[in-house]
């Protein structure tokens, strides 16, 4: 376990050094700078703002500062430090970091994307369970036709809806904004609500497959309950392929939110997302990349040490 | 794995998720600001001398005062930090100084009295190059000698400043290193080019920081560089720029300004009401320095509120400042700034109540909005226009651009595209100036746009290259660019469209790569010649390539004319010139929109949407009988 864990973290590092390099460079090969207003600057104004901001230096010497900021062995005036990451100050939101921006959009964004996550399995698993059980009756047709509606749909679309719905006709939610648990509820919603239907569909058949085995036939011929047999043994086994598809949700569920964080004006990283690359805010661009790139690992990690503890086929290696 | 772990793990796991939630949904509730507006983005900065934009704008008048306000209504300067506006008392010498009598009770709210030298200081901050202000213009192209500062320029016999390079943290312009005092004598090129004139180029200007210059300091010849050569007696300095105190900017006394201009300026108080030239805290900025100076915490202001909290991309949360001068003036006590981007959330928000003034509404609806009560739209002082790149061919020729202007069905993109009572544009000022009359280009005619290409030599189009439209990627764009690909199209002429976002839009108009360009221009200041002086030969945001000596030698008359009504008339013969040539075809003047509560009061509409939060106030009962009418529906 632990061998596995150090050789995850060292891949883990050379992963996020190739991004960290990939980004960097494909950044700045697009055309117009990240000072470029719409009012021309005098030349020495021009290069003051340039020499504040190191974007004169030939690239690989700003490569070499930035890594070493990144990695946190060089203050922003390039002398040495040994310290915490510091990606610099953002080109657009010029008052702050984006070790700051990032601390003050990350916890947003991390909720919004938990309740999502956990809206999904929570309705997902008991839906994909109930159709299984009630496998070719009505209630299993109308489970499944919904999760299909619902992974067809996109969340841009779904929050209009929403919106129509829950905020002008029936007002029973805020339209958007941040501050209580009811602003998060229409958001939260719309971004599990495909993912929901995923995992519905991959419970589902988990479970068919799952409900044929010997050992479940054993099970009930042991005299046990009906509810101790399918939440005891059969859920176990069901839920291995709705473990896997974790990772690939929450990569998801990031991704997808800045839509719905525009939508419903709540003020995460999500947006950065596009922004920063459209702004040329280098900085900024490379911290929501670097962030992406650290949750989506971890969460990648985590699955596969859930999916050892839960199946014991399977070795961690 | 061990049987425990396997054992232990359903359980953890559903702790872990249960304790995600509860994390996830443990939020403080904020109470809601008295007055919530809608700023439509998250600012740059706080910082007045980094600032551009109208949603920084509102938040920085809202903080600091200048030397006047624009009164709400007719957007007149009203007297803030400066006594009097009457020009009788203020005004000297042909219309080229100022004197600034300033107001005694104003204070900070550190405590501390506003006094001429702030003014000076501020503005010295304003213009060095290393603050890198893109609105250093308001005074660098008024005052005398502050283009000169501004742009780092030096000439032998000039009075110097030398910043050494021992400043307390390298990063921070404020507070400076040792400052050194003399007259050059002396400017050393060691690329010897023998380049003499001013240096404009990039490149050239790199090498500048080479230059060596002699200064007379205290009686001793000293040498400096920015970036000296090894091994020869040269210092190095941070900055070597004219001396300060030959820029036009005076303290008589400390609560007298004084401000020398080039020219006379007959606008120059509407530039005075400009937010870039508001005065910032001196011991505020060098005890904390860029960028925590603005920290709510840390800052020190002068204007009507204070900052209350700032939550990125959220809002900013204004309180109000009790130490304003006309503190009893300003009715609300807190205010919300929101940073919504998205105008349909925007205008969700204000339609369920969250927000009570929005600009700006999605364009979509505005032809629903007509007619009610709280929707307010006014012609404004902008204009959207394509530019030609007159350096390429077939633009050079004034007949093809004159042709293409006459086939541009303006009417039809007003009354079809945009539905929002814009007016079509024949002329480049904006029809709101009341004391000006617009030149006019001739209006739609496709016949003689079409005699007018047969002229050029291209009869029917033929002989024609295809031409391409750039604009910067939006629907809106897009839509209008289809709209005169096709009158283009009825001339024979083939049209592409080409949409780059934003940065590479502007980078490549800049370079001059492409033929014609959507720009649009908002009014710095209520007069003509923030429209018409863009487009001097070789001016900063011309990008035409296009110049016209007579039309330089006007628009220099127009700022050295003392009488405003011969002034008029002198601009409104540059302007003649220009749109009898056409570099630009104008196509629109833009209007300002505003959805405001019926409760609001004080929000007048104007043409340069200016909307100051000190004349807003709420009507309480209007406010609670609004909110149960919408709760009953």
């Amino acid at each position: 376990m632990i061998i596995f864990l150090a050789r995850r973290f060292l891949w883990f590092l050379l992963t996020l050094w190739v991004v960290f390099t990939a980004s960097f460079f494909l950044m700045r090969a697009v055309p117009g700078g990240p000072f470029d207003g719409e009012r021309k600057l005098e030349p020495d104004v021009k290069q003051a703002i340039e020499r504040r901001y190191r974007v004169n230096e030939p690239l690989v010497k700003q490569y070499a500062y930035h890594l070493g900021m990144a990695v946190g062995v060089l203050t922003e005036e390039g002398k040495f430090r040994l310290g915490l990451p510091d990606l610099g100050p953002s080109y657009r939101i010029r008052d702050y970091s984006v070790n700051q921006i990032i601390a003050q959009g990350l916890p947003v964004s991390a909720s919004l994307g938990i309740l999502a996550l956990a809206f999904s399995l929570v309705v997902g698993l008991s839906a994909g369970i109930i159709a299984a059980l009630r496998r070719q009756t009505w209630v299993d047709t109308s489970v499944m036709l919904l999760a299909t509606t619902g992974m067809a749909v996109p969340n841009f679309w779904m929050a209009g809806v929403c919106i129509l719905l829950f905020v002008f006709m029936i007002p029973l939610f805020p339209a958007a904004g941040w501050g209580s648990v009811s602003n998060l509820v229409l958001p939260a919603f719309c971004l599990g609500a495909p993912y929901a239907a995923y995992i519905a569909r991959l419970t589902r058949t988990g479970m068919l497959e799952v409900l044929h085995q010997d050992y479940i036939r054993t099970a009930r011929a042991k005299g046990l309950t009906g509810s101790r047999v399918i939440l005891h043994h059969a859920l176990k086994g069901a839920l291995l392929p709705v473990v896997s598809f974790l990772g690939p949700a929450a990569a998801g569920i990031l991704t997808g939110s800045l839509v719905i964080e525009k939508v419903f004006h709540l003020s995460g990283i999500g947006s950065y997302f596009v922004e920063a690359a459209l702004q040329r805010d280098y900085p900024l661009a490379m911290g929501v990349v670097l962030i992406y790139t650290v949750v989506l690992y971890m969460m990648n990690v985590i699955v596969d040490i859930s999916y050892a503890i839960m199946d014991p086929r399977i070795k961690l290696q | 794995m061990p049987q425990t772990i396997r054992k232990l793990f359903p359980p953890a796991a559903f702790v872990a998720l249960i304790g995600a939630i509860f994390w996830a949904t443990s939020l403080g509730t904020l109470p809601p600001a008295e007055f919530t507006f809608n700023n439509g983005t998250e600012i740059k900065s706080l910082d007045p001398a980094q600032v551009t934009g109208s949603p920084e704008g509102r938040i920085v008048r809202a903080l600091f005062e200048g030397l006047y306000s624009p009164d709400a209504k007719t957007l007149e300067p009203r007297p803030a930090m400066a006594l009097t506006a009457d020009p009788k008392e203020i005004l000297t010498e042909q219309g080229k100084i100022y004197t600034f009598p300033l107001r005694r009770d104003a204070v900070w709210s550190d405590g501390k009295p506003v006094t001429a030298e702030d003014f000076r200081w501020s503005w010295q901050r304003l213009l060095h190059p290393e603050t890198g202000s893109q609105y250093h213009f308001v005074l660098s192209a008024y005052v005398v000698n502050a283009a000169k500062y501004n742009a780092g320029i030096v000439d032998p016999g000039d009075q110097v400043e030398i910043e050494l390079p021992n400043r307390p943290r390298l990063q921070q312009l404020f507070p400076r290193g040792k400052m050194l005092h003399g007259k050059l004598l002396e400017i050393e090129r060691p690329d010897a080019s023998g380049v003499s004139e001013i240096q404009t180029g990039n490149e050239k200007s790199e090498s500048k920081r080479e230059w060596i210059y002699t200064v007379q300091v205290d009686g001793v010849k000293r040498r400096f560089s920015q970036h000296p050569p090894p091994g020869q007696a040269v210092e190095k300095c941070l900055h070597l720029l004219l001396n300060f105190n030959q820029v036009g900017i005076r303290v008589l006394e400390p609560y007298r300004l004084q401000v020398e201009l080039k020219s006379p300026t007959p606008y120059f108080l509407y530039l005075m009401q400009f937010y870039v030239t508001v005065p910032v805290n001196r011991t505020c900025i060098e005890r904390f320095g860029y960028p925590d100076w603005i920290r709510p915490e840390n800052i020190v202001v002068n204007g009507p509120f204070q900052i209350d909290f700032r939550r990125l991309r959220d809002r900013i949360r204004l309180k109000k400042n009790d130490r304003y001068w006309n503190a009893s003036a300003v009715q609300l006590q807190t205010v919300d700034a929101l940073a919504v981007e998205s105008s349909s959330t925007g205008l969700n928000m204000y339609l369920v109540g969250d927000v009570d003034w929005l600009p700006s509404p999605p364009s979509e609806v505005i032809p629903h909005l007509e007619g009610r009560r709280d929707y307010h739209s006014i012609s404004s002082l902008s204009i959207y226009f394509y530019r030609l790149n007159v350096t390429r061919k077939p633009f050079d020729n004034p007949l093809v651009r004159m042709a293409l202007s006459r086939a541009i069905d303006r009417k039809r993109i007003c009354k079809a595209i945009l539905r929002a009572g814009q007016e079509p544009a024949y002329s480049l000022v904006p029809p709101v100036l009341l004391h000006y009359p617009a030149a006019q280009s001739p209006q739609y005619n496709l016949k003689a746009a079409r005699r007018l290409l047969a002229q050029a030599g291209y009869p029917g189009g033929r002989g024609l290259r295809s031409i391409e439209i750039l604009f910067n990627t939006s629907d809106g764009h897009r839509k209008i660019a289809e709209a005169i690909q096709q009158d283009w199209q009825r001339l024979g002429v083939d049209v592409r469209l080409r949409n780059l976002e934003w940065q590479t839009y502007l980078s490549t108009t800049r370079k001059m790569e492409y033929d014609v360009a959507r720009a649009g221009w908002i009014g710095d200041y209520p007069d003509p010649n923030t429209f018409l002086d863009l487009f001097v030969t070789g001016g900063v945001q011309n990008e035409t390539g296009w110049g016209n000596r007579a039309f330089d030698q006007l628009i220099d008359q127009a700022t050295q004319e003392a009488d405003p009504d011969k002034r008029m008339q002198i601009l409104h013969q540059a302007e003649e010139i220009i749109m009898g040539e056409l570099p630009v075809l104008p196509i629109y003047f833009y209007v300002s929109t505003n959805l405001v509560k019926p409760y609001v009061r004080g929000f007048f509409s104007n043409s340069q949407d200016l909307h100051p939060l000190t004349s807003i106030s709420i009507d309480k009962v209007e406010q609670k009988k609004d909110r149960s009418r919408r709760d009953g529906t």
